[in-house]
């Protein structure tokens, strides 16, 4: 128990005063509860879920024996580790796309204003809203060798068969990631670039910059931040998917999470796929200190 | 407010214009096809029906998993707003280390990719004993939104003049009445924008419910189900159906709290 709370009770916003700080039976059940059910339903599953990751299985049984056999094994079997690398590049390339797409789309919004501005953040924002596995079918049928993509091709006489790289392998994964996590790109790049301030344009343009100028040594390094934060978005959440590599990546298409996913479903083997998970968690702390250090010096976020 | 020269604007545009397209083109397909038919690569103009929502009516799996969406959706934003706000009265009554620990820890699950969530409540759901159900589905998804909850009370009670509470205990209210009347009242819009986020997201999860569900599915898990099985009329029919209500409940949320951001 904190020991400020009797003197923070006093003046404390939530109306409550300090009269029965000490003996409050509400106020001792209200703290309580509030550590008592995060710890519960957050620290202790991550807490079993980091053990799990130190067991094995024998004979179709989980034996709760400490042991670092699940490591051995993803760094010694040599199918795991390309998978890995490979799924890591593919997140890597879901960053990129959707930044570089994401960040003049983010410049266009900024660059509007009142009522056009606030409906094209709308047109924008609400695909995040929209379900993800409807957008995952959206895409596919129109990728697929029967897909809309394919028929307008076939009526507009541009190809005599349909194209069949377009679905069902790594290629498809990527574009169909990149297609659903753009959204998450540009909300944080539009955030950093309304947060620079208008006076520092002003001093810009009044000191002579050309548009570009201001962009290149004003614009561009205040929004990096925030571009950062968006890459690492996408990357984080393109690393641990397993149902869009599942329904668009046919059995070339192979990623991490799906070799995971696996493992809680026919593959069953527990503890080897929270060990997996435990590798994919090194790499998105990594990927979330990396972002924390770019986002911390310099302008105030 | 960025200003730009004409040349780049029109640039900017032309990216802008292929990202809608990216973004509704597929969208828009399947929507267009809950009402036409094609036939030998060529759309019938003719076959313009709503014979595919009537087919919906007869779907048991999708009434169930419709439901099942509702009562998790429902059950998800009671626990998470009842939780979410003591958490935030909590935090506002003053700093210490603790709090801050508390604050790292719920925006964990929201944090860390679903994968991760998910896998660690269906270890834990296992080790302790508890079968999958609906229920593991609505702690699941209630973990998953609580900090976002969290986050829109506490910011509304930071803005919140700690007068207005003196004010009112100094004019001998109690403390029940001063929440009731004095705190509710200026918490409510929070209340609402909150609980219509929470419902947007516990609508759509997908990752952390596929790990944590049991034999029952809610609407992405049905629908999941359904397209290993192959595109059909009513596919594309519910899919416009839920699109539907997802822009209504984002047009709402959306109202309610200016940009929901992730962090």
């Amino acid at each position: 128990m904190p020991s400020d709370r009797a003197l923070t009770a006093v003046t404390a916003p939530d109306g409550r005063t300090g009269a029965g700080a000490a003996v409050d039976p509400w106020r001792l059940a209200a703290s309580i509860l509030a550590y008592a059910l995060p710890a519960v339903f957050i620290v202790v599953p991550l807490a079993l879920f980091l053990a799990q990751s130190f067991f094995y299985v024998e004979g179709g049984h989980i034996i709760h024996v400490l042991s670092l056999r699940n490591y051995v094994r993803f760094f010694t079997a040599s199918v795991f580790v390309p998978v890995f690398v490979r799924t890591c590049a593919l997140a890597l390339g879901v960053a990129a796309i959707t930044v570089v797409l994401g960040y003049p789309v983010a410049y266009l919004l900024a660059s509007l204003e009142g009522r056009r501005k606030y409906a094209m953040t709308l047109v924008f924002v609400i695909p995040l809203l929209m379900s993800y596995i409807i957008k995952i079918y959206a895409i596919r049928s129109i990728l697929g060798s029967n897909g809309f993509l394919n028929r307008i091709l076939l009526w507009a006489g541009v190809i005599d068969h349909p194209l069949t790289f377009l679905l069902f392998n790594l290629n498809a994964v990527l574009l169909t990631l990149s297609a659903i996590l753009l959204p998450f790109a540009i909300l944080p790049i539009f955030v950093s670039l309304e947060r620079i301030p208008r006076n520092v344009l002003d001093a810009s343009a009044d000191l002579g910059a050309s548009a570009w100028h201001t962009f290149r040594n004003v614009i561009w390094p205040l929004s990096l931040q925030g571009t950062v934060v968006g890459a690492s978005f996408t990357f984080m959440l393109a690393l641990g998917d397993f149902v869009t590599p599942q329904m668009v990546g046919g059995t070339s298409g192979f990623t991490f999470g799906r070799i995971i996913y696996s493992q809680f479903g026919f593959a069953f083997n527990w503890p080897f796929g929270a060990a997996l998970s435990v590798v994919l968690l090194v790499v998105v702390m990594v990927a979330i200190v990396l972002t924390g250090r770019a986002v911390r010096p310099g302008y105030p976020t | 407010m960025i200003r730009l020269p004409r040349a780049a604007t029109a640039a900017l545009s032309l990216v802008g214009g292929f990202v809608v397209l990216i973004l509704y083109g597929p969208l828009s397909v399947a929507i267009f096809f809950s009402f036409f038919r094609l036939e030998r690569n060529v759309v019938r103009w003719d076959s313009f029906s709503f014979d595919a929502y009537g087919a919906l009516t007869h779907n048991e799996g999708i009434l169930d998993a419709i439901s099942n969406t509702m009562i998790v959706g429902a059950a998800a934003v009671v626990l998470s707003l009842s939780f979410g706000t003591l958490l935030a009265f909590y935090c506002r009554a003053g700093r210490s280390r603790a709090r801050t620990a508390l604050q790292f820890v719920i925006f964990l699950p929201f944090l860390m990719p679903p994968i991760i969530t998910g896998l660690s409540l269906l270890i834990f759901f296992r080790e302790v004993g508890i079968p999958r159900s609906l229920v593991t589905v609505v702690i699941g998804h209630t973990v998953f939104v609580l900090v976002l909850v969290y986050r829109i009370v506490f910011t509304r009670l930071q803005s919140l003049p700690p007068s207005l509470v003196e004010a009112s205990l100094d004019l001998g209210a109690s403390r029940w009445q001063t929440f009731r009347h004095v705190l509710a009242p200026s918490l409510m819009p929070a209340l609402v924008s909150a609980a219509v986020l929470a419902f947007a997201l516990s609508y759509d999860e997908t990752l952390i419910t596929l790990l944590v569900t049991g034999t029952k599915s809610t609407l992405p898990m049905r629908l999941w189900a359904m397209m290993r099985l192959g595109f059909t009329p009513d596919i594309n029919a519910l899919v416009t159906l839920i699109l539907a209500g997802t822009t209504i409940l984002a047009l709402v949320a959306l109202r309610l709290v200016k940009l929901p951001q992730r962090h």
